[in-house]
């Protein structure tokens, strides 16, 4: 979970970006990594652990800070999960600590399967680490929107939205920059908003 | 999942000081403190030539990617990751159920210096996590002092 130091005034959080495999979660981080406007020394590197064709084998990190709110560095450490059913472990292991996530969904038609099952997944995965996805703030994002085969919005909100609680979601282009900053963030905002929420007796 | 303790600089100041002394024992290039999801707690040495924060990321992932081998072999804990290279070497121990400490070290100095030393500053960090744990138990957030309205876009798209 996020780690507030009193003394340096930082406070650092971990964004998962999750879905289905050569769904754009890589993508996601690449864009945010070539367009985000930041200060000098602001944004780490891209580290990527993939595997010689490029599909994420561990995961990718991008460490980026945002512009300090009343007093407080925020340190934004983004991660991707690998999508590929086998990597499992994997992903339980990239969702320790989480804060926040990022549910990149494929929108072609033929991925909608792929997309349940791996929201499933990702439920699953929460659950071995004694977490509940009604505790954690997550955003959905359509992404491939711009792509011939994309099924309509309202049905990826039936198959992806359809909780108690609907969820801010968001179409996207993750390759053309769009939608990316718009589901960074609100992820930010709505996980900004739950620690203010939780408030406890201070110490500083 | 428990969270660690909101840290004040009471804690920072006991960290600090034992890295230091571990380092000034061993003579290691640099030693961080990092919770097991990742993130950078604190650092001393000579770091300056590192990139801490993506060393911290990678670390954490190497040894808990390593605590799963240790369950598919029936081995109850690794609690230490050693890497040994040809300038450097790195040393990731275990502190307790959330931090591990980082050691980076030159690979002239050998590795049975290094867990000696670190077994002392793991007390010392364990025990002062402990504390701050004590202080404050729930590990909550007070973040009252952050005004929402400032956080919308907190990230712009260049033009």
């Amino acid at each position: 979970m996020a780690i507030i130091n009193q003394a340096t005034k930082e406070l650092q959080v971990k964004v998962v970006y999750y879905g289905p495999a050569m769904g754009g979660k890589t993508t996601n981080l690449v864009q945010v990594h070539d367009h985000v406007q930041t200060q000098a020394g602001n944004k780490g590197k891209l580290v990527s652990l993939a595997t010689s064709s490029d599909r994420t084998l561990f995961f990718d990190f991008l460490p980026i800070e945002a512009m300090t709110i009343k007093g407080f560095k925020t340190k934004f450490q983004l991660y991707t999960v690998p999508g590929q059913v086998i990597y499992n472990t994997t992903r339980q292991l990239v969702l320790r600590g989480v804060d926040g996530i990022v549910f990149v969904a494929d929108s072609q038609y033929e991925k909608m399967p792929e997309n349940a099952e791996s929201f499933q997944n990702l439920m699953d995965n929460l659950t071995s680490l004694k977490l509940n996805i009604a505790d954690i703030p997550y955003v959905l994002q359509y992404n491939k929107r711009d792509l011939p085969n994309a099924a309509p919005v309202e049905y990826m909100e039936y198959l992806l939205n359809n909780r108690e609680v609907q969820v801010p979601s968001f179409s996207a282009s993750a390759h053309k920059c769009e939608g990316v900053f718009e589901s960074l963030n609100m992820i930010t905002r709505l996980l900004l908003q739950k620690f203010i929420n939780q408030g406890a007796p201070s110490h500083a | 999942m428990a969270t660690l303790p909101q840290l004040i600089e009471e804690d920072m100041q006991r960290l600090d000081e034992a890295l230091r002394e571990f380092i000034g024992q061993t003579d290691a290039t640099a030693a961080l403190i990092i919770d097991k999801g990742g993130f950078l707690i604190t650092h001393q040495g000579d770091s300056s030539q590192f990139d801490v924060t993506t060393i911290g990321a990678l670390a954490s992932g190497a040894f808990m990617a390593n605590q799963t081998i240790a369950g598919l072999v029936n081995e109850p804990n690794f609690n230490s990751v050693y890497q040994q290279g040809e300038k450097s070497s790195m040393l990731v121990v275990n502190i307790d159920e959330h931090c591990l400490l980082i050691v980076i070290f030159s690979a002239s100095i050998g590795v049975g210096i290094m867990k000696y030393y670190a077994s002392g500053a793991i007390r010392k960090i364990a025990g002062q996590l402990a504390v701050a744990q004590t202080r404050n138990p729930g590990g909550g957030y007070d973040l009252s002092v952050l005004n929402l309205a400032d956080s919308e876009n907190l990230f712009r798209k260049k033009d």
